[in-house]
């Protein structure tokens, strides 16, 4: 990052988010060892560089003796899984209500924002541990309770754009001439609509991401023995001292994943909307 | 002025009764906090007992309707766990801890930001600019308890307990965690900061005042500083409540005696007066906290009309 | 002819110095096996949690139970070894089959100064069987063991005179003296005076210790008690301090911070030992650590119309020599463990040892077989697991049994889920057929009957009800009053229970502790909680 040009560190996110998905996709294949099934007898070996560490578990076992390297794979899956349901999810409820609102308006608008409001003004993580214990902790919930979460961000870029696009002079000519609400919508506020929330959308994942390991670490997030990357920070940090391999490496995966991911974020923002406010 | 202040207040109140009343279904959806209460051995009837006992056999809009009334009281009831009033628990939790832990990385964050972010616009391409975005860069990409438990590791563990671990009681213990609460913000307002001034110094205004020979220094933060303080403000703000929400991370990581760890391990106790109460002082402070952002700008910015 | 009353009068004036000396306050000793002390030291304890409740009545966890019993006692003490002792009762006896006499000790004041006598006792008991709280005009308060329907058979209790008690049963109880001996004693005026809320918030009582200062979810300070009847603690001021995380206690212990830690994890006590500053302590506990499995009849659950699973006996066996208890508590108890196949802890009153269960999956198997579950019927169990509720290693230990279980067919579905919704599911009785939780169990009294009434009547944690021979031999040692006789009862049960195995046993606890070595005569109990007195701190 240091003297290289914009161009160069996104493309080095992009390859980042590129290995990481091929990953993702290919871990049957790579993994050396089944991620869930534990082994006592070889509870906690290190990684094989330190004494006490073999070829077999080239990064490590964890405190039941699963093999890290492999969860740190299949982990991978999780992450991405998350980040990205959970965005689309989000997006398509944020785009469609914010369309909707911004260009109807009326007492539909004015509900929506409310809730927007009553929903922002909730903590987040209230909200997520709450409904997490009404339905349970599990894969489809968790990007559930973050998808739905998430909403609002777009929904309010989307609406200020639709309002102002609205008045806009060839919305008016394409109505003069018949158009429908929907094909205006559609084909004309739209694709207008969509560089800044692909920018937002953008680094919502990499928050999505730091937001499932964040329930993970509480303990909330995917129930063990599922791998993802928080719940392994979760179970390395009674063992700091003793293990430290186990809360290092899916930190280190975390942080290279997202950081790839703000890399490309900023890209896009300079290339699709350069008007929106730098450090988002 | 009247009229902008009477609105927010009424909007104010009109999200604090959403927030109550979602506070208050929600919590009782995740269950029933009886069993906690009575022995292993206990059979349904005391149960059944212990459950009129707490009042959680009426009807639900029978319960609704009594909380609504006792709220404005301040009357969150009494938690089940410690048998006291619910809102002097959640009270005590906020101050002085969670204040504390807020002031202080709001403080790191705004504070550090200013001479960071001007120091960086000021000397584009430097090496304090290469080294403050390489930095920021990293901060906001990781996870905040992450970037604890490394802080912890170094400073009380490999450097053999130069700052606590864990706790409150002075200034010491609160360096670590408010640092780690602070350093994501504190990576977005840099940017900011440094993406707002270089607009604001290529502007005509400051071309103009340097013409007419004004000390650099001063035009910086008279007149630079004071445009490129708007969208810090707006982050700021947002980033108030997103604190007070990560908090919750935080005072786990450290066992920080915090508000937000208090109500995060109540649900799972289902002790719903302290999350009702937990939740409501939340979202009061974060209603709070917009209004004065609001009031901000006007200070800050004479052309935003408070409409 | 010397009179005799003369005699008499002469000899209690030669003894009565004697005796006034042992009643006052000793100066506090300067050392203890020839080390200097400091009699004024304050001790820092650090502990995982804050207790929510200072009232014994509104209950007494592991936790809570620490706090408590420095500032309140019961009839009944405990020694070192865990056995009963006299404490604010000197003696108890049965009269006859159906009252028990209890003795109390005289002089002993509460921390404000009140008197401790049979009017005390029969406040307490007013208490804990809720009547005539009209008459003290004192609150209810939501008790967790409700003695009224637990203990229905205690009808009635009396003053014989002002140090003696008499309670009466309806039929013989062999445990009265644990049952009622072991609940904490609180001060009549003063909790008729300040509420049951005074009571909860500023607690006071007879214990070694007052509660001077208590900041919640921090810490709590207490003072000795200088007018204590007992053993002194040596030291004058300790400070019980919130740390919830082991690493940070230790990193508290080695720095200095804190004086003595509980809930060491187990694989850092090694360490800490070979630390010629520090001190590691431990001792079995109360606490037995079990897989409940469905055997309950179908009348007797929300079953949909099936017995459990987990009904046959050769079942429940084999899940039992399925598990490789040794492996658990090596590798992840690192040997602080303790195997047990008595349902009674080690270390209680009346415990009798047990043949193990072996390690034997081929066995588990057959027996498997026998029952009807081969490769082509394989039996399900979905297991209910309290994640982060009981400690790491409970945690670690769960999903490797589950493991073991798999090993010999078993298809096991691990499901955590939050403590509060476990509770909910044992209570309601919607466990399905094929379901099970992992759960503790932690002893408050110090009777073996405690653990073995269990599978007495219906409630949350019984799951497996006893078949009638054996509730013929509980009621029997229910009934027994002969102390010898009703030990060889007990044993005769829990031999039958064991071969009966209503639980897949797992472990018991062995808590472990850690000081600095400045800190003497720490020993630790096998009681939920620590005891101080006779501790000392080096100068």
């Amino acid at each position: 990052m240091i003297g290289l040009a914009r161009d160069q560190s996104a493309a080095l996110g992009l390859i980042v988010i590129c290995v990481t998905v091929l990953m993702a996709v290919l871990a049957p294949a790579l993994a050396p060892l089944d991620p869930v099934k534990n082994s006592l007898v070889d509870r906690l070996t290190p990684p094989m560089w330190n004494a006490g560490g073999s070829a077999k578990h080239p990064l490590g076992t964890d405190t039941l003796g699963r093999d890290v390297a492999s969860r740190l794979l299949y982990g991978a899956r999780v992450s991405l899984i998350v980040g990205l349901a959970a965005v689309v999810i989000a997006g398509v409820l944020g785009v469609g209500l914010g369309l909707l609102s911004g260009y109807y308006r009326g007492w539909a608008d004015d509900a929506l924002m409310r809730l927007g409001d009553v929903q922002l003004a909730f903590p987040v993580l209230v909200l997520a541990v709450a409904v997490l214990a009404v339905l349970g902790a599990s894969l489809a919930n968790v990007i559930l309770v973050l998808g739905v979460t998430g909403w609002i961000t777009y929904a309010r870029i989307v609406r200020g754009e639709t309002l102002s696009l609205r008045q806009r002079e060839f919305v008016e000519a394409a109505r003069a001439l018949g158009a429908t609400d929907g094909y205006l919508l559609w084909r004309h506020i739209l694709p207008n609509v969509l560089p800044p929330v692909t920018v937002v959308a953008t680094f919502s994942v990499a928050r999505t991401i730091i937001a499932e390991a964040s329930l993970s670490f509480l303990g909330l997030g995917i129930p063990p023995p599922a791998p993802s990357w928080g719940a392994m920070l979760d179970e390395g940090r009674n063992y700091i001292t003793t293990g430290w391999w186990l809360a290092l490496f899916p930190g280190v995966a975390i942080l290279l994943l997202v950081l790839g991911i703000n890399l490309v974020g900023d890209w896009l923002r300079d290339a699709l909307d350069p008007r929106m406010e730098r450090g988002m | 002025m009247r009229a902008f202040l009477l609105r927010r207040a009424l909007h104010a109140v009109f999200v604090l009764w959403g927030v109550v009343t979602a506070v208050f279904f929600l919590v009782r959806l995740t269950g029933d906090p009886t069993p906690f209460l009575v022995d292993q051995s206990a059979t349904q009837q005391e149960i059944a007992d212990a459950r009129r006992h707490l009042g959680l056999d009426r009807a639900l809009h029978v319960q609704y309707l009594e909380f609504l009334r006792s709220v404005p009281r301040g009357d969150f009831g009494t938690s089940i766990r410690e048998k006291r009033p619910a809102m002097q628990m959640v009270l005590e939790h906020l101050w002085p801890a969670t204040v504390e832990l807020a002031a202080a990385a709001l403080l790191i964050s705004t504070g550090l930001a200013i001479p960071l972010g001007v120091a960086s616009a000021t000397h584009k391409n430097g090496l304090v600019d290469h080294a403050s975005r390489l930095a920021s860069l990293f901060l906001q990409s990781m996870p905040s308890f992450w970037l604890g438990l490394m802080l912890i590791l170094l400073f009380a563990v490999e450097l053999g307990g130069l700052l606590p671990a864990f706790g409150s009681g002075g200034v010491r213990h609160l360096i670590l965690p408010a640092v780690t609460l602070a350093a994501a913000p504190l990576a977005q307002n840099v940017r900011l900061i440094r993406s707002g001034m270089l607009e604001v110094l290529q502007q005509d205004y400051v071309r103009t005042a340097r013409a007419k020979g004004l000390a650099e220094r001063l035009v910086i933060y008279r007149h630079a500083l004071r445009n490129a303080a708007i969208p810090v403000i707006t982050v700021t703000g947002l980033s108030l409540g997103f604190m007070l929400s990560g908090a919750v991370i935080i005072e786990t990581v450290f066992s920080w005696p915090g508000m937000g760890r208090l109500i995060v391990q109540a649900v799972p106790g289902r002790d719903f007066p302290v999350i009702q109460a937990g939740v409501f002082v939340f979202a009061l402070i974060f209603v709070g906290l917009n209004l004065i952002v609001d009031l901000l700008y006007t200070v800050v910015d004479p052309r935003v009309r408070l409409t | 002819m010397i009179r005799r009353s003369r005699l008499l009068i002469v000899a209690s004036m030669l003894t009565w110095p004697l005796v006034a000396a042992g009643q006052q306050p000793a100066a506090p000793p300067r050392a203890v096996d020839g080390v200097a002390i400091d009699p004024d030291a304050e001790l820092i304890v650090a502990l995982a949690d804050d207790t929510t409740n200072m009232d014994p009545r509104i209950g007494m966890g592991s936790i809570r139970s620490n706090y408590i019993r420095q500032v309140f006692e019961g009839l009944v003490d405990v020694d070192a070894q865990g056995r009963p002792a006299p404490g604010l009762a000197l003696s108890w006896k049965p009269v006859g089959e159906l009252t028990w006499e209890f003795a109390l000790r005289r002089g002993v004041t509460f921390h404000d100064g009140e008197p401790f006598n049979a009017d005390t006792v029969l406040f307490n008991l007013d208490r804990f069987f809720r009547r005539n709280l009209d008459r003290w005009s004192i609150k209810d308060v939501l008790a967790a063991t409700q003695f009224e329907k637990t203990y229905s058979f205690v009808t009635r209790w009396e003053k014989v005179d002002d140090y003696t008690v008499r309670i009466h049963t309806s039929e013989p109880a062999p445990t009265l003296w644990d049952f009622i001996g072991r609940e904490p004693m609180v001060p009549k005026a003063y909790t008729v005076k300040n509420g049951v809320d005074g009571l909860n918030d500023r607690p006071v009582g007879t214990g070694p210790w007052k509660m001077v200062e208590w900041k919640r979810k921090t810490s709590m300070l207490f003072e000795r008690n200088d007018g204590y009847w007992g053993t002194h603690p040596l030291f004058r001021k300790m400070r019980f301090q919130t740390i919830p995380e082991g690493a940070a206690r230790i990193a508290a212990l080695r720095a200095g911070q804190v004086g003595l830690i509980e809930g060491v994890p187990p694989f850092d006590a090694p360490a800490l030992g070979q630390d010629p500053r520090l001190k590691v302590a431990a001792s079995p506990q109360k606490l037995s650590c079990r897989l409940y499995v469905n055997g309950r009849p179908k009348d007797k659950y929300d079953s949909g119309g099936k017995d459990g699973l987990f009904s046959d006996q050769r079942v429940r066996l084999a899940l039992n020599l399925a598990v490789n208890k040794e492996a658990i508590i090596k590798k992840i108890f690192n040997g602080y463990a303790l195997a047990n196949a008595s349902p009674v802890a080690s270390v209680s009153y009346g415990y009798a040892a047990q043949e193990p269960y072996p390690y034997d999956p081929a066995r588990a198997r057959t027996l498997l077989a026998d029952a009807g579950f081969r490769d082509t019927n394989p039996l399900t169990l979905q297991l209910l697991f309290p994640a982060k509720h009981y400690g790491q290693s409970f945690d670690e230990m769960t999903p490797a049994v589950a493991e073991m279980l798999k090993d010999v067919g078993v298809q096991v579905t691990l499901k955590p889920v939050d403590f509060a919704t476990l509770l909910q599911t044992a209570t309601k009785g919607t466990l399905p057929p094929n379901g099970g939780f992992a759960a503790c169990r932690t002893g408050n009294n110090l009777d073996a009957d405690d653990y073995l009434r269990d599978w007495g009547a219906i409630a949350m944690i019984n799951w497996a009800p006893y078949p009638p021979e054996l509730m013929a031999l509980y009621t029997a040692t229910r009934r027994e009053v002969d102390a010898q006789k009703r030990l060889r009862l007990l044993a005769d049960l829990q031999r039958q229970v064991r071969d009966w195995a209503p639980v897949v046993a797992l472990y018991q606890e062995v808590k472990v502790y850690a000081h600095s070595a400045r800190v003497l005569r720490f020993t630790p109990l096998p009681e939920l909680n620590m005891d101080f007195r006779g501790v000392a701190v080096k100068k």
